[in-house]
């Protein structure tokens, strides 16, 4: 009587703990089956006559987006190459503002650039995109990562060989093969302890929602009712799309890979529906243990587990053995490592997008991200810090201590950001110094402070500063001497020397006369956030700074005093792929373009003849560039910010202990800033000159009107039209003749007296 | 086409001609063949083992770059094809897509003037006097030597200004030399 109701007290505790689990997992299943991760996608590549594309860059590209070489006649994503003539089949593609149907383009490029391009039937086609490429989804769930694959693009080869190797009686049971249970159960009781898995699909499925790899027969017994009721609920067909999106693949950094879709993209950098029988074994071969048969760790053992998957396949006749030996002889194919993924940019689009969606819409609503990055610059700048990185730590006071660096590139005219290095781990995502780490910026607020003084009017490159020492009193009563780097004292000196030699005290003699609350106003102004501490200290740059931050504030002079918010994403678009939002640019006028071009002519001296001279070496001959060397205070922070004509980079090189690095910025930042520029096809640094400027030579030392003929050290610098620069009575018969035409102010004044009679 | 052109009104109409017809303008004409924006002015220079000069005959100019020609902004072919595209995308209502356009061309050709006014014009019909505005001031800068491009920012700066209601000021801006 008792053990009957105790029976009966049992059963409906086992039914209550039952229809439990249901709810638990088919919740659950729901939920992923419906959450497809915000997929994140690269700039696409504009073609057009003279864009600097070579031909094999461009095959270089086509490959990078899976194109194969073949008859494009045979369909979409297939081109030929006969010497530099091109034909393409393009798929279908949905970019921000177009839908583009498949169609077939012929291109000719040279070893430089493009030179013409065609459409079937022969008429001209000025402009061209190619597809945008896919780098990943925004994966804030548990670091997980998947590009989730829809069932028409399972290969049957995948969905046979997965049921084959991990669950041979998939079709037949109900969640729980209890055949296999047996054999595995009957394999643990010898051991004594759980040795075999025996676990079906939808057990593994329902495992990897749950995140455990504890193996008791608790856990089991779990597993085992909540298949059983998943497969009450769905299909054979749903049930299996799901597993091969879920299971686990192996771990890149912090990013767990999952999902077939992603795994394609991860080891071979193909579609999944182009992979070849072999690869496709080397994927199912990893489901049984990913870090045990990491084929980059364990190569040998990887293979070994790639053929015996391939044995099977040609036993279970799903492919001849023909090809299973072909398959088999060949090798991983992997593909190189390092550029598939970029965790310091996703982050930086992740917090762009935070502003405007909510976490769970950018993980599960389908939403597609068109971002600025730009694959080339990107990997451009990694190899850049990396190598450097490599090279500096070389000379690092104690070895084994490893420098850290961030650097980041943008277009200045539109902000794009194109790539974003956040430390030299470049593909784990880590702290991210290009976002997070606020360092003092040292010499880099000084083209603040000249463009502050140029603003006046008061000021030009030629105007002589005395570069002495100098005593400051703060407000709490101690005195401030501040010192050149070299300890030196260069007397009066042109400001366009000052601040190519990046001189200390004629920077705060400058400063002081402008006036503190000026030069931090100009700060503001070209984009620093938020206001500094207007402390004497600020003239040398104790102020900190981002290297996100620098970027902002060198874009506007990069630009011509137009202020252009930075972007990562251009766009967002819906599942369907309909345009949600769009960013577009936003440009402010922060500084008259007449002063910011005086200062750029000094910022091109830097690297002429200041403090960046070394950049040279590693520059194509002959580009003119413009920028600013930084070091903060015991060489903590090595900083470069500069531009070329069609971008601009900031590089922060230091410790993340903030140790001394024995580096100043042209020996830590500049040669990570000059490779990177150098491979991005850089053109020169070429400002338009403002209606009320002119280019004049001065004497770089003295400040003197001169020509290249008489001086040796004559340089070009902006002045206002017409001003008066003394002359150099050895060069120059001097002064300026009084000029037959009135000077700018003049012609102001004139003007406003014709307006007002 | 929705290229939309704000009319002006009466008062401002009346302003400029009555400008136009009581002040010559105020700029120093350039002389047929002369460019105004030539820099810098050929600076008397004596070789330097001269004697002392008399009236020294011109020097070859000192700077690199010293005669700014006078500068034409065009589209290239590509640029002209995106521009269309946008205009046709404009029509449609897109004014998003025909934004999305112009940025494609801007990335091309990220100094040409005539971008910019093209990108000002889509804000204007977007009501965004102030983002209209800055586009014009950026064209206007980058115009500099081209009198067609300056006259054309000219134009739509002095919109921008009147859809922001500062008559006065766009007034101003039509009175330039450039614009005539």
């Amino acid at each position: 009587m008792v053990s009957g109701l105790a029976a009966i007290v049992l059963a409906a505790i086992a039914a209550i703990w039952a229809v439990h689990l249901d709810r638990v997992v088919t919740r659950e299943f729901q939920g992923r089956l419906w959450s497809v991760p915000a997929r994140v996608y690269a700039a696409p590549l504009d073609l057009y006559s003279g864009a600097p594309v070579s031909a094999n860059d461009l095959e270089q590209e086509l490959r990078r987006l899976h194109y194969r070489r073949g008859d494009p006649a045979a369909g979409p994503g297939i081109y030929r190459r006969i010497g530099n003539a091109f034909d393409i089949e393009a798929r279908r593609v949905r970019f921000i503002d177009e839908q583009r149907d498949p169609e077939r383009v012929s291109i000719h490029a040279d070893n430089a650039s493009i030179t013409s391009m065609r459409l079937a039937d022969g008429t001209d086609l000025p402009v061209f995109r190619l597809d945008p490429p896919v780098i990943g989804s925004l994966f804030p769930i548990h670091g997980e990562d998947r590009l989730i694959v829809a069932p028409a693009d399972v290969p049957p080869l995948l969905r046979e060989g997965i049921k084959l190797i991990e669950d041979r009686r998939f079709d037949e049971h109900h969640g729980v093969d209890f055949y296999g249970v047996l054999r595995a159960s009957w394999a643990d009781l010898r051991a004594g302890r759980v040795v075999q898995g025996g676990s079906t699909l939808t057990q593994q499925l329902v495992k990897n929602y749950f995140l455990s790899d504890e193996q008791t027969f608790g856990r089991k017994a779990t597993e085992a009712v909540m298949a059983m009721r998943l497969e009450a609920h769905y299909s054979k067909e749903d049930i299996l799309v799901a597993y091969l999106n879920e299971v686990y693949l192996g771990q890149d950094g912090s990013r767990a890979i999952h999902g077939f879709g992603l795994g394609s993209e991860y080891y071979f950098a193909k579609p999944l529906d182009e992979l070849e029988p072999a690869e496709l074994a080397l994927l199912i071969g990893l489901v049984k243990g990913p870090s045990l048969y990491d084929p980059r760790r364990h190569p040998e053992r990887a293979l070994a587990r790639r053929n015996l998957v391939l044995k099977e396949f040609a036993e279970a006749h799903l492919i001849d053995a023909a090809a299973a030996k072909r398959a088999t002889a060949g090798p991983l194919g992997l593909r190189p490592p390092g550029g598939s993924y970029v965790p310091a940019y996703i982050d930086l689009v992740r917090r762009d997008l935070k502003r405007d969606y909510a976490e769970a819409d950018l993980a599960a609503a389908g939403l597609s991200v068109y971002t600025s990055l730009d694959l080339r610059a990107q990997a451009a700048a990694e190899r850049a810090l990396t190598q450097n990185l490599q090279r500096l730590d070389l000379r690092a006071p104690v070895r084994g201590e490893h420098l850290e660096g961030a650097v980041i590139v943008v277009e200045p005219s539109s902000g794009d950001v194109v790539a974003v290095v956040g430390g030299r781990e470049v593909d784990t995502s880590g702290f991210n110094r290009a976002l997070d780490a606020r360092r003092p910026i040292g010499s880099l607020v000084k083209p603040a402070v000249y463009l502050t003084a140029l603003e006046t009017g008061r000021y030009t490159a030629a105007s002589l500063i005395d570069d002495a020492p100098i005593e400051v009193k703060l407000a709490d009563g101690s005195v401030w001497a501040p010192q050149n780097f070299e300890r030196t004292v260069n007397g009066q000196v042109p400001l366009a020397r000052a601040l190519a030699e990046s001189m200390n005290l004629a920077t705060v003699r400058l400063g002081l006369d402008v006036g503190l609350p000026k030069v931090a106003a100009t700060l503001e102004r070209l984009g620093l956030e938020s206001s500094p501490t207007l402390n004497p200290s600020l003239l040398l740059g104790t102020v900190e700074m981002s290297p996100l931050e620098v970027v902002q504030v060198y874009t506007t002079l990069a630009d011509g005093g137009f202020r252009t918010r930075l972007r990562a994403v251009r766009a967002v678009l819906d599942e369907h792929g309909r345009p949600l939002k769009t960013f577009k640019v936003q440009v402010e006028a922060a500084a008259p373009p007449a002063a910011v071009y005086q200062l750029d002519r000094m910022l091109m001296l830097v690297p002429t003849h200041g403090t960046a001279r070394g950049a040279a070496a590693r520059l194509p001959q002959g580009l003119v560039v413009a920028g600013k060397t930084g070091t903060s205070s015991d060489t903590r922070d090595s900083w470069f910010a500069g531009f070329t004509g069609n971008y601009l980079s900031v590089v922060w090189v230091g410790y993340d202990d903030n140790r001394d690095t024995g580096l100043t910025g042209a020996a830590g930042a500049l040669p990570v800033w000059a490779d990177t520029m150098a491979s991005l096809k850089p053109v020169s640094f070429d400002p338009i000159v403002p209606d009320l400027v002119e280019d004049r030579w001065i004497g770089f030392d003295d400040g003197l009107e001169t020509t290249p003929a008489c001086s040796a050290d004559a340089v070009v610098i902006g002045v206002p039209k017409d001003a008066r620069l003394p002359a150099n009575p050895k060069c120059v018969s001097a002064p300026h003749p009084a000029s037959p035409h009135p000077t700018t102010g003049e012609k102001i004044k004139e003007w406003f007296k014709s307006i007002v009679h | 086409m929705v290229q939309k052109h704000r009319p002006l009104t009466l008062a401002a109409v009346l302003g400029a001609a009555l400008l136009l017809a009581g002040c010559a303008s105020p700029w120093p004409r350039p002389s047929p063949g002369t460019n105004p924006n030539a820099a810098p002015a050929p600076v008397p220079a004596p070789a330097p083992s001269a004697p002392a000069p008399a009236p020294a005959p011109p020097a070859p100019p000192p700077s690199p770059r010293p005669l700014q020609p006078p500068r034409e902004n065009h589209l290239s072919p590509a640029t002209r094809s995106l521009v269309a595209q946008a205009h046709r995308l404009l029509a449609h209502g897109d004014i998003d897509g025909a934004s999305s356009t112009l940025d494609r061309a801007l990335r091309i050709e990220p100094s040409n003037p005539l971008l910019w006014i093209e990108l000002g014009r889509v804000r204007l019909v977007e009501s965004d006097a102030h983002q209209a505005e800055v586009c014009a001031r950026k064209a206007l800068a980058l115009a500099s030597g081209d009198h067609s491009a300056q006259a054309q920012a000219g134009r739509l700066l002095a919109d921008a200004l009147r859809a922001q209601g500062r008559n006065p000021e766009a007034q101003e801006i039509e009175s330039r030399p450039y614009m005539h």
